[in-house]
């Protein structure tokens, strides 16, 4: 009895070493298409920075799917942390595109006041 | 000994390649692509505009670091610096975002505070139109009030003299013609207590009169007698009540008096009494160009 447990403990890490043996990744699967779907969502693919973010992450999470599909879980869960990453990053710059969009309407909404300032000005 | 020689440089050889392929084996690319990228975003404004995402980005730098210290280069090495670098890249773009933020409510901002100063320069502007229409519309009532005193002034004034002299408007301004025989005794220029009564009454009127008018007393007489005697008669008569006159009230510089002798008659000299209608006194008041209207109304 105390035998076997022992021999568990000391083969259980060179069983996950071999990485056919880990569980499929799919949580890390989940997490990586919210962020997906989140990015996609904010419009990250009218922005070209957010756009290219947010492809890497759409191919990394297709490749991940097949590696899974294919049994190489180790592949698909590297795939995927990395692809989580990629569409966290198209989503900040998809609202980083909005705040920039936000910056440019509030100037131009300046601009079109000052105007009708001054324009008033004259009248009176 | 040849042979030995070379079996221990292929030993040696060896031992080295795989020195460097385990302990000093050089950084993966993302690895350095996760430092450079680190470096450049706490020399940003990321530092400090984001430091909670910079110090998530740091903590994923140390992670790869520490796989590669451990590891070397291996699978969880990359990943771990290719996502040390997204981290990075994010706290930059949140920072970016912060900004544009703070710019935006900076324009906005600015905009409301120029709508206010607009808006308040507005309501100033209104309250000084306000005013100088109250001031014009006061100035208005001002100017009507004063022309209407002026007429009653002038109304009064006639009324007063209609009783003992004749006032007639001409083109040189209201004559008032006094007769000769109320204000001398024949050939002397004495005003005669009578004539300083009817004069004071003169006085009265003339002084409600526009205090600006200029006014000439004139002295005429009837034919009898020398025209230069008469001249002289005249002018000492109409000198006498101008200064008589300037006693009662009306000021020096408002009033002359020329002596016209026998000149200019209005009577007939040949009867009794057109030669009295001739001997008069007439005081002329000229008007100004506010009384012009008044007076000639009359």
């Amino acid at each position: 009895m105390y035998r076997s447990i022992l021999s568990l403990i000391i083969l259980a890490p060179l069983f996950t070493a071999c990485g056919a043996s880990i569980p499929p990744p799919t949580q890390r699967l989940a997490d990586a298409q919210s962020a997906q779907r989140s990015a996609r969502e904010l419009g990250a693919n009218s922005e070209p920075g957010a756009q290219l973010s947010l492809k890497l992450a759409d191919e990394q999470i297709a490749l991940a799917q097949k590696a899974m599909s294919d049994g190489d879980n180790k592949r698909a869960d590297s795939l995927l942390v990395r692809a989580k990453a990629d569409a966290e990053l198209a989503v900040v710059q998809a609202r980083e595109k909005g705040a920039n969009a936000a910056v440019q309407t509030a100037i131009d909404n300046s601009a079109t006041q000052k105007t009708m300032n001054i324009e008033q000005g004259a009248v009176k | 000994m040849k042979r030995i020689r070379s079996i221990f440089v292929l030993v040696a050889s060896t031992s080295a390649a795989s020195l460097i392929a385990c302990s000093a084996s050089l950084p993966p690319q993302d690895l350095t692509n996760a430092r450079d990228t680190y470096d450049r975003a706490s020399r940003g404004p990321a530092a400090q505009l984001d430091p909670a995402d910079m110090h998530t980005a740091k903590v994923q730098l140390d992670l790869a670091e520490a796989s590669f210290t451990k590891d070397g280069d291996t699978q969880n090495t990359r990943d771990q610096a290719y996502i040390a670098v997204r981290k990075t890249e994010l706290a930059e773009a949140v920072a970016r975002t912060k900004q544009a933020n703070e710019d935006k409510d900076g324009v906005v901002s600015a905009m409301h505070a120029d709508e206010k100063q607009a808006v308040a320069a507005t309501a100033a502007e209104l309250g000084r139109s306000k005013a100088r229409v109250a001031v014009q519309g006061a100035a208005l009532q001002d100017e009507k009030s004063r022309r209407q005193d002026a007429e009653k002034r002038a109304a009064q004034a006639a009324a007063d003299l209609a009783k003992f002299a004749t006032v007639t408007q001409s083109p040189r301004g209201m004559v008032i013609t006094l007769s000769g025989s109320i204000l001398f005794v024949t050939a002397k220029w004495d005003l005669l207590p009578t004539a300083q009564l009817k004069l004071n009454d003169v006085a009265t009127a003339l002084i409600k009169e526009d205090p600006l008018s200029k006014m000439v007393v004139e002295g005429y007489t009837d034919s009898q007698g020398g025209a230069a005697y008469n001249q002289e008669l005249s002018m000492h008569r109409a000198q006498a009540v101008r200064d008589y006159l300037v006693t009662r009230g009306i000021a020096a510089d408002r009033i002359t008096a020329q002596g016209f002798g026998l000149t200019n008659p209005i009577g007939d000299n040949k009867s009794a009494e057109g030669r009295a209608n001739n001997r008069r006194v007439q005081i002329v008041v000229q008007p100004t160009d506010t009384t012009l209207a008044t007076t000639s109304s009359l």
